[in-house]
């Protein structure tokens, strides 16, 4: 409980909901844009800038059309937990300057890190071989690994948000922590 | 000196992380924009084309040329062609067949926007029955014609479950017995062997043009433009994208 007071405390401040708010955006917006780059390209190149932006907002839909219900769920969750750990990681970062190590921080991120890639992962339509899981996969010779998984490769999407979770709490435990000299 | 070995090991350890955040992205974005590594196959448990041989550019101007041959609902000769490469036995194939439906229903009357079916089974993620499914269908195709075939298809993508869990023995009599056709002539299609090679040339074709999984769509504008539909993208983006092709001409 008293981690989550941290967490609430912290991005109730404008600086870090801003940089909660932006990271998740982009983070989603990656996620959601991702099989849609070369279109939006090619449309820049051949549109005016309003169809270009209508065109890209009308993609945002497509996280209810391209996406399972539990892989859009995990998504937009990575998106927030991504934005939140960024916010709470620039919060220790500057009010702890002073005596910060980078053994103190250096879990965290690794588990930040890794959250994101294993989120990153997950993201796509797995089942139809659409996306970045498969097309690693693939690159290997082992796509047919996929058929074997129970949710086809959506796992890596629910370990992403798992990692996350635990790097907001170990990041919300340092921020609680009293800065003391261990004996 | 002590503490200062202990800290040595972690001193790099943001910035690693950091990289190899960024490797994946970059790996990320390289890999859903070039034509890397299709999974589609055969439908006969040969390896995946892409492990057979090295890749062609990925452009979709390599779509082979709309013909009469072709699957298409609307006009022919219509200034938009959306040629879709799918898999009956994917869902999201299913969510984009209704889609494009509700495209039809708004474009096809006028002329503007035709829809051209092509076949992508992905032998490796749902095997044999999307290629079973695909052979269905093209026999629907040469025994009742273009009708035929579409009504095939919109009755198939409504009745079955996908991922590879329909019962093909039932529901394929189900649907030829429904829309009228001959099915003992069916029957024989059905087990000759004889559309392996169509859509194994579809399938090539769908991989040539950057195709890696289904549904994969390409939107030929009235100017020869080809604009990438990668996925079950949603109906307001493809209408953007028909008012784009044809503003371009």
């Amino acid at each position: 409980m008293l981690y989550v007071r941290a967490l609430i405390a912290v991005i109730r401040q404008p600086l870090y909901l801003l940089i909660t708010t932006l990271v998740a955006g982009i983070v989603f917006t990656f996620a959601v844009w991702l099989p849609s780059l070369s279109l939006i390209v090619i449309v820049a190149k051949n549109a005016s800038l309003t169809e270009l932006l209508s065109l890209m907002w009308s993609l945002y839909g497509a996280i209810g059309s391209n996406f399972t219900a539990i892989s859009a769920s995990y998504t937009t969750i990575i998106a927030i937990l991504f934005g939140l750990n960024v916010a709470l990681l620039t919060y220790y970062i500057r009010k702890m300057r002073g005596g910060i190590s980078n053994a103190n921080i250096g879990s965290t991120g690794a588990a930040s890190a890794g959250g994101l890639v294993s989120g990153i992962f997950g993201i796509g339509c797995a089942a139809c071989g659409t996306f970045i899981f498969t097309s690693v996969l693939t690159l290997f010779g082992i796509a047919g690994v996929l058929s074997y998984l129970p949710f086809g490769g959506e796992e890596f999407g629910f370990l992403g948000v798992g990692l996350l979770l635990y790097s907001l709490y170990s990041l919300s435990k340092k921020i609680t922590d009293p800065m003391v000299c261990p004996i | 000196m002590e503490e200062t070995n202990q800290k040595q090991p972690n001193q790099y350890l943001i910035p690693v992380a950091i990289l190899i955040a960024g490797v994946f992205v970059a790996a990320a974005l390289y890999f859903t924009n070039t034509n890397s590594a299709p999974v589609a196959n055969t439908g006969t448990n040969q390896p995946a084309v892409a492990q057979q041989q090295p890749q062609p550019s990925g452009s979709t101007d390599a779509v082979r040329a709309v013909t009469g041959e072709d699957h298409i609902k609307g006009n022919p000769n219509a200034p938009i062609k959306i040629v879709e490469y799918s898999d009956f036995e994917c869902p999201f194939c299913k969510r984009f067949h209704n889609t494009m439906n509700e495209v039809m229903d708004k474009y096809g009357e006028s002329g503007d926007v035709a829809w051209v079916y092509r076949q992508f089974p992905l032998e490796q993620l749902h095997p044999v029955k999307a290629m079973a499914e695909a052979v269905a269908s093209e026999c629907a195709a040469e025994l009742g014609g273009n009708d035929a075939f579409w009504q095939f298809a919109d009755r198939f993508m409504e009745l079955t479950p996908s991922n590879n869990q329909t019962d093909i023995e039932t529901v394929i009599p189900q649907i030829v017995k429904e829309i009228g056709l001959d099915q003992t002539a069916f029957q024989t299609c059905f087990t000759s062997g004889k559309y392996d090679q169509h859509i194994q040339d579809d399938i090539d074709n769908a991989v040539a043009t950057g195709g890696r999984g289904t549904p994969w769509s390409i939107m030929i504008g009235p100017d020869g433009t080809t604009y990438p539909i990668n996925g079950a993208q949603p109906l307001a983006a493809i209408e953007q994208l028909i008012g784009i092709a044809k503003n371009s001409q």
